[in-house]
């Protein structure tokens, strides 16, 4: 179960990893899900395109940090709002990837990996849990380590700062988003390519559940590994449970829903109406 | 970056709606094999007949009434993202209080479905309210997630416990026929619901901008902290509006039910939840404008439906029509000075 919950904890940390950088810049990243939407269905086609899967992940970050783009464009070049942005970039997902399936490979379903699925093992761990877990160092000293990570965090927390030393919080605000949607998008990636399958409503909440992995990770990058794990813990045990009790899987689905809620609240009650957004 | 619910300006609901027309036009496009086939069908076929033009003015009832509890939460500076679960949900009860009570006279029923219904998703959206009042909880997260959580809930009694084994249909039983409201163009959909959606409408645009209810719930919405220094109490306006869209969400399930599908369908709400932020922002969140957006909603989405039907390819067009919709409606495309 615990290396079940190792796999589980990957797609949920890589995708908050990017929910930590658009937070930081001050932005509240409600269109993870559509993110990681996309990036599991451009891994799969990019893959049978190429058969390679490192093409594939890449596939999966390219199509994120794209839809990221059309996200931080709307909302910091047109200056729309974030929430009803974020809302459009999860129906964009939800609607062009079933166009681009049916356009590509004649069918809005079900798309086979037509290489065989699973990544390689390094150190005796699976790949992918490694690159996860490097990933979260890498931004977390990227953030606390470096001039660029300082000016992002300026951006969400003190942005008169950046404007008094001339430097535009717009700007790293757009680098986080289109960040953001690299790392969900390669999250998204790493799901199909797992599976070697891409299925709709592939994200299955991850999006959402990243985003609260956010708060509760203390918005740190490794605070996010903790926060990842203790929700891929759950799902792994749901999982199990669906074995040996008399739970219907309908009801399941809407279980990691139920835990990331609670989390939520949780998170909140303890914080005690320390301000999460606005 | 506007965090708090705007209403942007007329030109950007024009823009919006305008370039997703565009884009319907390239997907049509480069997606059917005849372009204009499909367009024809897209244009022509929602007002063609009585039959299609009836279930387009039947969808636009529903989609305004469900809009009309977006604009107020909106209004109150509050986020329902849950009111594709508040719909849902509350059009299952209400189906469930109806068949547990089937010998009413048809509209004490009614009453009560409807009553189940809303009360049903008035509960749901005021959690919401009421953890962000408690401890500062997004309600923009929890009221997504709290109906996420519950419409597979719903689905599972829908075709578990709750299913008609007679039919061959996700459904639950039909509503005893005295609970149907009254059909106003046979033979389509259009039914009484309709009309009492635009009595809603004016209902919500007299409280808003005529009452003192009203008038404080969009200072609330425009700064919370001065409305609070006012002598505004702020848990009326937090629970109290999520509680009424929530109820606007419910009776919409509600309505659907007793009204269209006289019983609980698997995937009922097929997105009306999310059409109605889309429809609620084009109407500039003004309880008249939405009925205008409504129309016009429920004509591309009658369209869209026409057009998949008249085309080999089967699409999302929806989906997609209501994501470009929103990715531009809170935009501003006037240059404002130096940009920070």
């Amino acid at each position: 179960m615990i290396a079940n919950a190792l796999e589980l904890m990957v797609p949920i940390l890589i995708a908050a990893l990017g929910g930590v950088l658009t937070e930081r810049a001050g932005v509240l990243n409600i269109g993870l899900e559509g993110l990681i939407l996309v990036g599991a269905f451009a891994a799969v086609a990019g893959a049978n395109a190429t058969g390679s899967l490192a093409a594939g992940l890449l596939a999966g970050a390219i199509a994120g940090a794209a839809l990221a783009t059309v996200y931080s464009v709307a909302c910091i070049e047109m200056r729309a709002n974030i929430f009803v942005a974020g809302l459009a970039t999860n129906l964009l997902a939800a609607g062009l990837v079933p166009y681009a399936s049916a356009l590509t490979f004649g069918t809005k379903g079900v798309v086979r990996l037509v290489a065989e699925p699973g990544f390689p093992r390094v150190l005796g761990l699976p790949l992918m849990i490694v690159v996860a877990v490097a990933l979260a160092i890498v931004t977390s000293v990227a953030l606390f380590r470096t001039p660029f990570g300082m000016r992002l965090r300026a951006t969400g927390g003190n942005p008169q700062a950046l404007l008094a030393r001339a430097l535009s919080p717009d700007r790293y605000r757009r680098i986080a988003m289109v960040l953001s949607g690299a790392l969900a998008g390669f999250a998204g990636a790493e799901v199909s390519l797992r599976l070697g399958v891409y299925l709709p409503n592939i994200s299955a909440g991850r999006g959402w559940i990243a985003l609260v992995a956010v708060f509760l990770g203390m918005r740190h990058p490794l605070g996010a590994v903790g926060a990842a794990l203790v929700f891929a813990l759950f799902e792994s045990f749901a999982g199990a449970a669906q074995g040996f009790t008399e739970i219907p899987g309908t009801l399941l689905l809407g279980l990691p829903y139920l835990i990331t809620l609670a989390a939520m609240v949780g998170y909140s009650a303890i914080g005690r109406r320390s301000r999460i957004e606005r | 970056m506007a965090r708090r619910p705007t209403t942007g300006s007329l030109w950007s609901s024009l823009l919006a709606v305008g370039a997703a027309l565009a884009v319907t036009v390239v997907l049509l496009g480069v997606g059917s094999a005849s372009w204009g086939d499909a367009l024809e069908a897209f244009f022509v076929q929602p007002i063609a007949n009585r039959y299609y033009f009836g279930n387009m003015v039947s969808l636009m009832g529903y989609l305004l009434l469900a809009s009309l509890g977006i604009v107020i939460a909106f209004r109150g500076g509050l986020y329902n993202l849950g009111g594709e679960g508040q719909l849902f949900v509350g059009a299952l009860v209400g189906t469930l209080a109806g068949l547990a009570v089937p010998g009413l006279p048809g509209p004490l029923g009614v009453v009560l479905v409807l009553l189940a219904a809303s009360l049903t998703g008035a509960l749901l959206a005021s959690v919401s309210g009421i953890l962000r009042r408690a401890w500062g909880t997004p309600e923009l997260i929890t009221s997504y997630l709290l109906s996420a959580a519950l419409i597979p809930a719903a689905e599972y009694l829908i075709t578990g416990p709750a299913n008609d084994p007679a039919r061959n249909l996700l459904a639950t039983r039909t509503l005893p026929e005295a609970y149907w409201l009254p059909r106003l163009l046979v033979p389509s959909e259009l039914n009484l619901a309709f009309p009492l959606a635009l009595v809603v409408a004016v209902m919500v645009y007299l409280a808003m901008f005529l009452s003192v209810r009203g008038y404080e719930l969009r200072l609330f919405g425009l700064n919370e902290e001065f409305a609070v220094y006012a002598g505004i109490d702020p848990t009326t306006y937090s629970v109290g509006a999520l509680g009424l869209s929530g109820a606007l969400h419910g009776l919409t399930g509600g309505l659907m039910v007793v009204g269209t599908y006289h019983a609980a369908i698997s995937g009922f709400s097929g997105g009306i939840g999310w059409n109605a932020i889309a429809v609620a922002l084009v109407g500039r969140l003004h309880p008249l404008g939405a009925i205008l957006s409504a129309l016009v909603f429920a004509y591309l989405d009658a369209g869209a439906k026409a057009s998949m039907l008249h085309t080999e390819f089967t699409f999302e067009l929806g989906t997609i029509i209501q994501a470009v919709i929103l990715l531009l409606v809170t935009a501003s495309f006037v240059v404002r000075g130096r940009r920070r």
